[in-house]
């Protein structure tokens, strides 16, 4: 036993460092495979990304509130007096001075510059009640300061400013025919509300004559707990009958849809390329192979088995199976990783996200370089295990 | 034997090395085929939007509604020879899931502004203008539903309500709308505007968008100038684009898809040019010695030449050819499920061309090096080697 594992050990040797002698076609067989975990990995750290940004903007103690059957905040509509019932609803917290946390908001589509292309963009203008910032976790205002009530001012997330023109702090504006000056910017941690402009809910109401209507109501909650109390009281009161979710629920949502369809796109293309990979990775085998055929039939007349062999022409092809998957990661994360991308989302705006990835996807990846260099490899190793000596050694 | 033959048969001395490379070619061209195919449906309403017709809408946005009163004002613009307008519905059937495109419209001018696309027969559009609670539904809508005329549907929107409370309207189908060109999708219900203003409970005397006609191209920017100078400095400022544009403007707010596009056709194409020149350049070299025979017996260096050419081509044209064949089939089997995104999903007659010309160029730039020094191959050489 000992001395077959020494043949195998010498074997996959002597194959290891032939390598250089087929160094055109083992480069080009390493690329093959590099290139096709590149465009896998490309496309889930993409969805990773968009899947990151959107949900992670949810709060499980944050319960958002819409009228019933409407997917997205911007098919929701809440009037002014549904609003009234549930500031008085149950399980929602109250603020030092007894008043709810409650921020009734409307969102708006308007149009924005894109930097990179210049071509008009979806961007949410939002309009949010007193405790709008409050009821968003760790939002802070990272230059120039909050827009004050009542005046047309803004303040824009740091992802919208980085990726549409026209939104530095000083500038002003054009939304129709009025004009609100950028007074600050904010950071909210990466999450979505950065790709948004936010202003004074009163202010925006009357400029876009939706006086009296929302489109959502935010509400902080005593507790995670309190979310089917809320639910409850809205499905018992025929004045309500509005959908009451968690805000996390909806983003969780929001995000699977669009980040199940670049994975949907990316896993097919990786295999179909996968597959010509493959195909290229058994010609440098059964090269690899053909060119060894006389040193393989030597080593098998002076008492060498197959299965050293075999095992010899596998390694060799997984080797270069985990190189071409490791230089494919290293490329994608050098090229790819924190590129800032945008897309419509659910709200039919435009969402900035960076493309992420992560330890797990990289393993997917180098998964995907193996399996390559198993099939590539298992049949020409088949073939060298069970060379006839004679043809072998008369190969050349 | 001809030459012709001389290359068939070199290329597949080894089968199964030939049919390695001839299924990694097929994969490259069958993903070029459903790339390029989808990249062209996705992008199809620039493509082949009418260079007459103009749209009309908020400033502010797109989706941004604007003051009916301006449908007259437009109308009487010189230079404008019909308009019409639309508002979206954000309908679906029984479940938000069954998303339709349903739009209000203005019955009387809408099919005329389309007359190109939309195909109608007039009795039913008598009757769509005479039944204020009617619709028309597009032929492969009616289709999935198994819709028929005097049917009574009920639709519900995803963003409107009635006065009444519910967000449901009934409609009687009084039309089926055909495609008149290949492109159009069907998929649509279109409603009376009319009859949609007066039962909404918000947004009543508003209008979506305007579609407006030209009397020809050349007078596009000077009307559409003319429009939004018309509305300057009110409450509801407009932006009037040629219908190109618009679409343009839209698909590119999906993100880079083009670029996608490029990125993994070009990483494809990458790895089976890889793949093949290295395997090609292999092959030439195992028949030196064959090369020199060749050469011995006559053939000039130019037909040796392009007899490696003719080998590395006739792989590509292989590989190549049954790929966009397979690239089509799926583009058919996708057809339905993707007509939301990207209707008429195919692979047309000119991505077929373009992947024809990718393969010529595929077959000479693998074969090029090897042809060239199996051509300058010194006979001495050839035959004193290996």
């Amino acid at each position: 036993m000992r001395s077959l594992w020494l043949q195998v050990a010498a074997v996959t040797a002597i194959n290891l460092k032939s390598i250089a002698q087929r160094r055109w076609l083992s480069l080009s067989t390493v690329i093959a495979i590099a290139l096709v975990v590149v465009v896998l990995l490309a496309f889930l750290a993409m969805a990773n990304g968009f899947q990151r940004t959107i949900a992670g903007s949810g709060a499980d103690d944050i319960a958002i509130v819409l009228r019933a059957g409407s997917q997205a905040e911007i098919n929701s509509t809440v009037s002014r007096d549904q609003v009234r019932l549930i500031e008085d609803g149950p399980g929602i917290a109250r603020g030092s001075d007894g008043k709810p946390l409650i921020s009734p908001e409307l969102y708006l589509v308007v149009d924005g510059l894109k930097r990179s292309t210049h071509t008009k963009a979806n961007l949410p203008l939002r309009g949010i009640g007193e405790q709008g910032g409050a009821l968003r976790k760790g939002v802070t205002i990272i230059a120039g300061r909050m827009f004050s009530r009542g005046s047309n001012e803004v303040v824009v997330g740091k992802a919208l400013l980085r990726e549409f023109e026209g939104f530095e702090i000083g500038s002003t504006v054009a939304f129709g025919a009025t004009r609100w000056n950028v007074v600050g910017v904010f950071d909210s941690g990466g999450n979505v509300f950065e790709s948004e402009i936010w202003a004074d809910l009163n202010v925006v109401q009357s400029l876009f004559n939706r006086n009296n209507i929302v489109q959502t109501v935010r509400a902080r909650l005593t507790g995670p707990a309190a979310l089917s109390e809320l639910k409850n009281y809205s499905d018992n009161d025929p004045r309500l009958k509005l959908d009451v979710k968690s805000e996390a629920a909806y983003f969780a949502e929001q995000a699977s849809q669009t980040s199940d369809l670049i994975q949907k796109l990316g896993w097919p293309l990786a295999i179909a390329m996968a597959l010509g990979a493959i195909a290229g990775a058994l010609n440098t085998m059964y090269s690899s192979v053909a060119a060894r055929a006389t040193e393989i039939a030597t080593l098998r007349a002076i008492g060498f088995g197959g299965f050293p062999a075999f095992v010899g022409t596998l390694a060799e092809s997984l080797l270069l199976a985990a190189i071409g998957g490791l230089l494919g990661a290293a490329a994608t994360y050098f090229i790819f990783d924190g590129v800032t991308a945008s897309t419509l989302g659910g709200n039919f705006t435009q969402v900035v996200f960076d493309f992420k990835l992560s330890p797990w996807l990289i393993a997917e990846g180098v998964a995907l370089a193996l399996v390559v260099g198993l099939i590539g490899g298992l049949f020409p190793a088949l073939r060298a295990a069970r060379l006839p000596i004679v043809e072998g050694l008369y190969a050349h | 034997m001809n030459d012709f033959d001389l290359v068939r048969k070199n290329l597949f001395r080894r089968k199964l090395r030939a049919i390695l490379m001839i299924v990694s070619i097929l994969i490259a061209f069958m993903i070029f085929g459903v790339l390029a195919g989808f990249y062209r449906a996705f992008t199809a309403g620039e493509d082949r939007a009418a260079a007459d017709r103009m749209i009309t809408v908020n400033k502010i946005n797109f989706t941004q509604p604007m003051p009916i009163a301006y449908f007259n004002r437009v109308k009487s613009v010189d230079g404008v020879r019909q308009v019409t307008h639309a508002n979206w519905f954000g309908g679906y059937y029984q479940d938000p899931k069954n998303f339709l495109v349903s739009l209000a419209i203005e019955p009387a001018t809408y099919f005329d502004v389309y007359r190109s696309e939309l195909d109608v027969p007039s009795e039913q559009l008598q009757a769509f203008i005479r039944d204020r609670s009617s619709a028309l539904v597009g032929e492969k809508l009616a289709q999935k539903w198994g819709w028929k005329i005097g049917d009574r549907i009920p639709i519900a929107s995803s963003i409107f309500s009635q006065k009444s409370g519910g967000h449901t309207w009934d409609f009687t189908i009084v039309g089926i709308v055909k495609g008149k060109v290949e492109y159009v999708d069907t998929n649509f219900l279109l409603f009376q505007y009319a009859y949609f203003d007066e039962t909404r409970s918000f947004g009543k005397d508003t209008i979506g968008w305007m579609i407006l006609q030209t009397t020809a191209p050349e007078n596009n920017d000077r009307v559409a100038k003319a429009i939004d100078a018309m509305f300057a400095n009110s409450t509801a400022e407009t932006s009037t684009d040629t219908e190109k544009a618009f679409g343009k403007a839209f698909a590119a707010q999906f993100g880079n898809i083009a670029l996608i596009v490029v990125l993994v056709v070009g990483a494809a194409f990458v790895t089976i040019l890889m793949i093949v020149g290295n395997t090609m350049a292999l092959s030439i070299r195992e028949r030196t010695r064959e090369i020199g025979v060749l050469k011995t017996l006559g053939f000039s260096g130019p037909r040796i030449l392009a007899m490696v050419l003719g080998e590395s081509m006739l792989l590509a044209l292989l590989g190549g050819i049954p790929g966009l064949a397979i690239a089509a089939l799926i583009a058919i089997a996708l057809r339905n499920s993707l007509a939301s995104i990207a209707p008429a999903f195919s692979v047309s007659p000119t991505i077929a061309l373009q992947g024809v010309g990718l393969m010529v160029a595929l077959g000479l730039i693998t074969g090029i090096i090897p042809a060239l020094n199996a051509m300058r191959l010194q006979i001495a050489t050839a035959l004193g080697r290996g």
